[in-house]
């Protein structure tokens, strides 16, 4: 089944969410294509990441570690005997400058299962003085939610859970 | 965990998704989905088979028949996992909004083309 899956891309259930921000497109558009952007938002709840490259353009690298900061997060990632800090490897698989773009990982951690890739696409709608951002996901195969899920702890990300976890 | 994958895998195939589909409104046999679905009957045994394995379909004998119709676990599995990651990413987004609050903040010099 494993094989099937990976050959069904343009059929396997997507996950879209989106917003809309007062703010330039240029200004949303530096948030994914500059380390110091990428930087400053990307990664679940009580992470953070330390970009190593990131070229923003077709087949540019994108190569972070993720890193485990919040307490509870050490503590939780310490009790399972994981690593606080996962190598995480990408690339720009599109980029439009203002418009659209798309960053292709690479999972290579579930076990019993070999490396394949997995695609998410950002599109950029400006309208006025804000901006829409649409964010078409492939959940099944999204790195950190898959990361989370072989890890059996994808619920303790997730913001409707932090109050439970203090 | 990996469960989910599976169900994921299970809902991968655009064939099973018309299987699932003639089983929406009811107890069917497998003549009635290829009908249905306009598949052949081996490739509805073997997509029956592999929902069955997945959870999403249950059979039941009937005479000489066999019963097929839909389970509401996994589906109900699938929303919540989807419910978790959604939320994930609305967090995400949220913090994306603050990270574009914080990079304004950090260039507040007077700038005339903020206005349009």
């Amino acid at each position: 089944m494993n094989d099937r899956s990976k050959s069904a891309g343009a059929t396997r259930p997507k996950v879209v969410v989106e917003r809309t921000y007062r703010a330039r497109v240029e200004e949303l558009w530096e948030l994914w294509t500059t380390k110091q952007g990428f930087e400053s938002w990307w990664g679940p709840e009580g992470f953070r990441v330390e970009v190593h490259t990131l070229e923003a353009r077709v087949g540019g690298a994108l190569h972070y570690d993720m890193i485990a900061d919040a307490p509870e997060q050490i503590a939780a990632m310490q009790r399972m005997g994981r690593p606080t800090s996962h190598e995480t490897r990408g690339r720009f698989a599109e980029i439009s400058p203002h418009t659209r773009l798309a960053i292709t990982h690479v999972i290579d951690f579930v076990p019993a299962v070999g490396p394949y890739e997995s695609t998410m696409v950002v599109e950029f709608f400006p309208s006025g003085e804000s901006v829409r951002m649409v964010v078409t996901l492939d959940p099944m195969h999204d790195e950190e939610f898959t990361r989370m899920s072989t890890m059996g702890f994808a619920s303790q990300l997730t913001k409707l859970d932090r109050r439970f976890g203090g | 965990m990996i469960m989910h994958i599976d169900a994921f895998q299970a809902l991968a195939d655009p064939t099973r998704r018309l299987v699932l589909e003639a089983l929406r409104h009811g107890e069917r046999q497998v003549g009635d989905i290829v009908e249905q679905a306009g598949i052949h009957q081996s490739g509805v045994s073997r997509h029956l088979r592999i929902l069955h394995e997945a959870g999403f379909v249950s059979k039941r004998p009937d005479g000489q028949r066999r019963l097929y119709s839909l389970r509401a676990e996994p589906f109900r599995e699938l929303d919540d996992w989807l419910a978790k990651y959604r939320s994930l990413w609305e967090a995400r987004l949220d913090r994306f909004g603050a990270a574009l609050e914080t990079q304004r903040k950090d260039r507040r010099t007077p700038r005339k083309e903020k206005r349009t």
